[in-house]
């Protein structure tokens, strides 16, 4: 059985059960001139993440591992965005309104798809969310449950959003959750460092936390 | 006169969104104030950590009952634990537990540890339910999973949701994560809260006032008494 180096101890895995999540590496989210730009953030924060995530995702498909990606967003008619998350804090930019990749965070649309270097292939799992985490209003579940996964292997964005929220949602149903520091991103490097902290915190109170390199060359022995 | 709240002082917005709420589609949930995470002997006395951190969010956080009570608001309660044959508990939660030396289920000073109907598991007395108010037992951090709490919501017409309780960054912050996915807008409190770490405290407040409040709004309870119009 693979086992990595990780905090807050060694986090063994069966390639029986284990899937690789890749959380909303969204054009809208990391290209330059996006909506996550358009608020003002720092796109390289996220972008750092895709050369290691890229690197893993050859290696896993290589082992012939299930991959599992999500994507935030909503229908086109809103139907289905609660009015609390179109409407607070009155946004410069709002969820529906025409982007510099179209309608932002809407489906179908370019921004809403996954950035080229990690495109999904043929047969692997795509996930489309209308909240931070991947659990709630999706079919992730039972996907999980019909495929025997146990465990996770947690990568995208943001890490202490959508990342955090759906590391919290996997524990709570009993799924061991490792995030892997170098796969995923935060717009903040304080949130970036507290929300790993906070996860292999109190014996690892939501999963464990390694780097990918560790990953790779365990799969591959 | 119908009660309402808002807008109260809040970061990042005067909450909440839509100007103010009546009370009555408020809830005032209260997370996990239990011996066996902010008393003598319980779990987080048991792991090492200093419970008057936990506890600090108590005195504002009686108050605020009192207030919510009054004017007419819903009042949950929620409380983490298993079942005493352990059946609703990961294998992985028990093993984490075992590794820092207060396994789930095992007998400490206020009881087997996190199960259900021992003395460790009750809510404290500053803050204990009164008759006919909601208590949610949930096996998870968050407060929906595997809970009737969305039913209890939705069928008592609420939109709104004020959050208290411990931990700040565990369980608070998952159910309020939980809470914002499913439509509800949330204020969480921050002198009504708190963590095993004062840093995890701040960071776990400061993270939902970004991007525009990504997950709702921070403020005090005298805020909230504040801006409630009887």
């Amino acid at each position: 059985m693979p086992t990595v180096y990780a905090k807050p101890g060694p986090f063994s895995f069966d390639m029986d059960s284990t899937a690789l999540v890749v959380i909303d590496m969204q054009r809208d989210f990391l290209l330059p001139g996006g909506f996550g730009e358009s608020l003002g953030n720092d796109v390289s924060q996220l972008r750092r993440t895709i050369a290691p995530l890229a690197a893993l995702m050859a290696a896993w498909r290589a082992a012939g591992l299930p991959i599992i990606h999500t994507r935030e967003g909503h229908m086109p008619d809103l139907s289905d965005c609660p009015p609390a998350k179109l409407n607070r804090g009155a946004p410069s930019m709002r969820i529906g309104d025409p982007g510099a990749f179209g309608r932002i965070l809407i489906r179908g649309e370019y921004g809403h798809d996954i950035v080229d270097e990690l495109q999904p292939l043929p047969g692997e799992e795509v996930i489309d969310k209308p909240g931070k985490g991947a659990f709630y209003a999706t079919d992730l579940s039972e996907i999980l449950e019909k495929s025997g996964i146990k465990a996770l292997v947690v990568t995208g964005v943001t890490t202490e959003v959508c990342v955090h929220t759906t590391v919290r949602e996997a524990n709570d149903r009993g799924y061991e959750c490792l995030v892997l520091a170098d796969c995923v991103g935060s717009y903040f490097p304080e949130f970036q460092r507290v929300g790993l902290q906070m996860i292999a915190a109190q014996g690892g109170i939501f999963g464990w936390v390694a780097q990918s390199p560790e990953v790779i060359t365990a799969i591959q022995e | 006169m119908m009660a309402t709240i808002g807008p109260v002082k809040a970061d990042p917005y005067p909450w909440p969104y839509d100007g103010t709420v009546p009370a009555t589609r408020t809830a005032l949930i209260c997370i996990d104030w239990q011996t066996d995470f902010c008393g003598k002997g319980g779990y987080v006395d048991s792991m090492g950590y200093d419970i008057e951190l936990t506890r600090a969010g108590l005195p504002a956080t009686a108050r605020l009952l009192a207030h919510a009570r009054e004017i007419g608001m819903l009042v949950i309660h929620t409380r983490e634990g298993h079942d005493p044959d352990l059946s609703d508990l990961p294998a992985n939660k028990r093993w984490r537990s075992a590794q820092i030396g207060a396994e789930i289920g095992s007998d400490g000073p206020q009881g087997r540890i996190l199960v259900r109907g021992e003395p460790g598991w009750e809510i404290v007395p500053e803050v204990e339910p009164v008759a006919g108010e909601v208590v949610v037992d949930k096996p998870g951090k968050g407060a929906f999973y595997a809970t009737n709490l969305d039913l209890v919501l939705r069928t008592h017409g609420i939109s709104h949701l004020i959050l208290t309780g411990i931990t700040t960054d565990v369980c608070v912050h998952t159910t309020m994560r939980e809470a914002n996915d499913r439509g509800y807008e949330c204020l969480i409190l921050s002198d009504c809260t708190g963590a095993t770490d004062p840093g995890n405290h701040a960071a776990a407040l400061h993270m939902v006032t970004m991007q525009g409040g990504v997950f709702g709004c921070v403020a005090t309870s005298d805020d909230v008494i504040t801006a409630t119009e009887a």
